[in-house]
């Protein structure tokens, strides 16, 4: 890395960026919205132009990619009371209710520039206004209004910069992002204005996508024209890297680091030839010698990837950095064509912010919109059949299914009605919605809901138990066994010691993996036929997102022997606290069933001792399980090296770890920014690793 | 026959090429002072007690073909890595015999073998076992003949008689050093096993700072730390 690099990415993390904020008290404008009855397409696009206006051109010494948040506070649209009133009549949300979870179409906006949006929305403009179409009208006026105070920011940071003395950003955005980029850098400086933009739209868990092919052009033909080397390209590369986590503290996420500034790397072109290329490679090694959070770096792969690409995959692991995370194309590709995506979007897909897979650009899916507790449908089912006569232990089974199929049913009710508020902004870089003159919220071409499934090996693992210590050792009855659930085991060791011997998912056990198969198959099919109020179909996953913590605090103890208050595994994971045999027999394990069918997302994810790394070849052998996971049908997968003894030191000392990256569900983050019960789990979770 | 085994553990990162599951086999001929296997020494199952009073039992016994089965279900990753499987301890060819009834039954199934000994076994186990292997990692301890007793118990003898054949044997090693402080880390000690170890491969391997860990498990302390 460049000296210039070196000191930009430390002032960086010493937060010097921070020294230009305020704060803005946005109170006025929301009740000013509030009082007139504003209504929320002009709300979505004033917020946006107020937010940008109040914002102040500010440079840090030495960059070239510019940029920076100085307001900390995103403008409040509706108010509380506003948003209770609409749930009253029925209407659901995503979370916030804004555009969340999104990729927009960044590539041809970079190319073409916001004047061409401009000049696409006036021409649009006037067929809205000769087919009476008034709503069109409105999106369109505000959209191109939206735009206006975008460019208007940037001529702001052009003078600014020009008064500087900083001629090279004056002339980039001369240039960009009103026209369209001719360079790498003016790519990136025109991508950091758009992401940047969203942002103050207010849209969070915002992606950046598939830079390595939107930006490649650009990359290719300045190597050719000599404008850049390798060795700039990636200085380039690592300027807009470190831009990517200057504001991130001001993001909206569950914990820090929950930003969703995913980056999708390699997998196929649309017309499905293969698309890792010299600019993938490049951004891995950016990633590699930058060793910061952001962006979150995932890899597709599929069985003809060589292993030398997986390699450089696990070389990032090894640096302790949590990702890449894989995404295997063999598998996530069919799903998505089997939930009626086209084959060329299927082939274009990346991930939403952590690990649920959504088409950039298209996709206005909302890919966690809830999650189905599996733990919590087994013990309502256990408690259901304690009193009836039980024959066997499929009637167990049977029932807990039934539990699982009531919960999915009742959510496909629940999101009959879901609205989402405006974003004109991220509409106009968004495919399809001048075209359409429709706010993006108003739905695009995939508007799908994607379901969590959360706790799945504690449930399967607790279903494995039943059967051992109820039907086959009759250790105890089944109401016996829900009474010794509900006081977390007190006085029975021995049922709690028979619970934790029994069969467990990680072990390649076919007493347990069979049962895994039959509820992922079902589960993979609870919602075929169902129809989401926005015209999308539902995804079920295998992603727990923040979920394996907030719901196992809903259930009591679990015939797995997981005690009242322990967490579940996060995503598509080993119970904690269960002895396997090894990562292989994990991945065997959980590749066993049919995971097409569960292509929401949600990863396998393996924790590794950072001492694997300490011989050479260990890269390669990390490497070789990622791909035994790869051909053996897994969908997604993401490794954390760690050590528990460091993390531990983190907890007491956290001053002597500001760099210590973790995994944490489907997210790189900095372990001593979390609060303390993900802490733990992670703890927990490296207890019984590859040593 | 039966063998005795004290841990299979998979995805071992350390002991030879590819993915590979290593297997211990329990009891050996030497004490070694600094061993950071301890429960590998007895060739007794024995009872392992943690601190919180709760008991394990350490020891199982296999047949050759239950445990050629068992170290065989990842098979297809080996394959696809260039792996398999590595016999450690304990000292694996102190179960010679058996060693002999299980190693035909993993090269069936196209497996790279390989083992981690000290080398003190009888001239004809070694040699009977070793020239099925694809990989040795042969311990040099000390050069010392006197230290070589009074740290592993042992007759220096028995293992460069070994190590002497396995030069000759053609089939491929690297020596392995453990580095103990205050055993063989002098200036003298090092530069006559260099002198020893010549051009062949070698790894130096530092001291474990958790080598005592395992000790009180059985109710016993180390003897250097």
């Amino acid at each position: 890395m460049t000296e210039r690099i070196r000191s930009l990415l430390d002032r960086t993390f010493d937060k010097e960026q921070r020294k230009f904020r305020r704060d803005v008290d946005w109170k006025p404008l929301l009740e000013r919205f509030v009082r007139e009855g504003v209504s929320d397409e002009a709300r979505a696009r004033i917020g946006l132009e107020e937010m940008l206006k109040a914002e102040t051109p500010a440079f840090m010494d030495g960059e070239r990619i510019a940029f920076l948040r100085t307001v900390r506070q995103i403008p409040d649209l509706h108010s509380d009371a506003e948003m209770e009133a609409r749930r009253a009549q029925g209407v659901a949300f995503g979370e916030k209710g804004v555009v969340f979870n999104l990729t927009a179409d960044f590539g041809p906006t970079v190319r073409d520039g916001l004047d061409a949006r401009l000049a696409e929305i006036s021409s649009r403009l006037e067929q809205a206004k000769a087919e009476n179409d008034a709503e069109g009208v409105e999106f369109l006026e505000n959209a191109a209004l939206s735009v206006n105070a975008v460019l208007d920011l940037a001529d702001r940071y052009r003078a600014a910069a020009e008064e500087k003395g900083l001629s090279e950003i004056a002339a980039t955005l001369a240039h960009v992002p009103r026209r369209g980029a001719r360079t790498l850098h003016e790519a990136l400086q025109s991508l950091r204005i758009l992401h940047y933009a969203m942002w103050c739209e207010g849209e969070y868990h915002c992606g950046l996508g598939r830079i390595d092919q939107y930006l490649y052009p650009y990359y290719e033909a300045d190597v050719r024209s000599g404008r850049l080397t390798d060795e700039t390209a990636l200085e380039e590369i690592e300027e807009f890297f470190i831009a990517c986590n200057r504001d991130s503290d001001l993001y909206i996420g569950v914990q820090q680091g929950d930003n969703g500034q995913s980056v999708m790397l390699g997998g196929v072109t649309r017309d499905g030839r293969p698309a890792f290329n010299e600019l993938s490679r490049l951004c891995l090694k950016a990633c590699g010698e930058l060793k910061l959070v952001d962006p979150k770096i995932n890899l597709r792969v599929d069985k003809s990837t060589p292993l030398e690409t997986y390699e450089l995959g696990t070389e990032l692991t090894a640096k302790g950095l949590g990702f890449p995370q894989y995404a295997n194309d063999d598998v996530v590709i069919p799903a998505l064509l089997r939930w009626g995506y086209e084959l060329e979007d299927a082939r274009d897909y990346s991930v939403a912010a952590c690990w649920e897979f959504l088409v950039p650009g298209c996709g206005m899916d909302i890919n966690n919109i809830d999650a189905v507790s599996f733990v919590g449908a087994l013990d309502a089912a256990l408690r259901a059949v304690a009193d009836a006569p039980v024959a066997s232990y499929e009637d167990v089974e049977k029932a807990f299914l039934a539990e699982v199929q009531r919960r999915a049913d009742a959510l496909v009710a629940k999101y009959d009605r879901v609205e989402i508020l405006p974003g004109p902004f991220v509409s106009v870089i968004s495919a399809g919605c001048i075209g359409r003159a429709r706010d993006i919220c108003k739905g695009a071409k995939y508007n799908n809901f994607g379901i969590h499934g959360t706790g799945i090996a504690v449930a399967v693992d607790s279903l494995a138990s039943v059967r051992e210590l109820v039907f086959e050792k009759h250790l105890v009855s089944l109401p016996e066994l829900v009474k010794i659930l509900d006081t977390d085991f007190a006085g029975r060791p021995d049922v709690l010691a028979a619970a934790k011997a029994a069969p467990k998912m990680g072990n390649a056990d076919q007493r347990v993996d069979e049962i895994a198969k039959r509820v992922i198959g079902f589960w993979g099919h609870a919602f075929d036929g169902k129809r989401n109020g926005r015209g999308g179909v539902f995804r079920p996953g295998t992603g727990s997102a923040m979920y394996y913590i907030w719901h196992a605090r809903d259930v009591p103890a679990s015939a797995d022997g997981r005690l009242r208050g322990e967490p579940f595994s996060a995503n598509w994971a080993p119970s904690l606290d269960v002895p396997v045999k090894g990562p292989v027999s994990v991945v065997r394990s959980f590749t066993e069933p049919d995971l097409g069918l569960v292509c929401n997302g949600g990863p396998l994810t393996i924790e590794i001792h950072d001492s694997a790394f300490a011989m050479a070849d260990g890269v390669k052998k990390v490497a070789h399980l990622v791909k035994f996971f790869v051909e053996r049908g897994g969908h997604q997968m993401q490794i954390n090296t760690i050590n528990r003894e460091t993390l531990l030191d983190a907890q007491e000392h956290p001053e002597r770890h500001r760099h210590l990256i973790v995994r944490v569900w489907g997210w790189s983050g900095y372990f001593i920014e979390l609060d303390k019960p993900f802490q733990d789990q992670i703890i927990k979770r490296v207890e019984l690793n590859v040593a | 026959m039966q063998g005795r085994v004290f841990e299979i553990r998979e995805f071992t990162l350390q002991d030879g090429p590819g993915v590979r599951t290593t297997v211990f086999f329990k009891g050996c001929p030497l004490r070694c002072a600094w061993c950071h296997n301890p429960e590998g020494q007895s060739f007794e199952v024995e009872t392992l007690t943690k601190a919180n009073g709760e008991k394990t039992v350490c020891g199982q016994d296999w047949s050759a073909e239950a445990l050629a089965a068992e170290l065989a279900r990842n098979a297809d990753i080996m394959a696809q890595s260039g792996g398999g499987i590595t016999f450690s301890g304990g000292e694996p060819l102190a179960q010679a015999d058996f060693l002999l009834e299980l190693i035909p039954l993993l090269k069936a199934r196209g497996l790279h073998l390989a083992v981690e000994t000290s080398g003190y076994a009888p001239a004809s186990d070694y040699e009977a076992v070793v020239s099925r292997l694809d990989f040795v990692y042969q311990d040099v301890k000390h050069q010392d003949a006197e230290a070589f007793q009074r740290w592993t118990g042992g007759d220096i003898g028995v293992v460069l008689r070994n190590i002497a054949w396995l030069r000759g044997s053609g089939v491929p090693f690297t020596f392995r050093v453990p580095v103990i402080p205050g055993v063989n880390d002098s200036a003298a000690d090092r530069a006559a096993i260099a002198a020893f170890v010549g051009d062949d491969p070698v790894e130096y391997l530092p001291c474990n700072a958790l080598a005592g860990a395992k000790y009180p498990l059985l109710g016993r302390t180390m003897r250097c730390r």
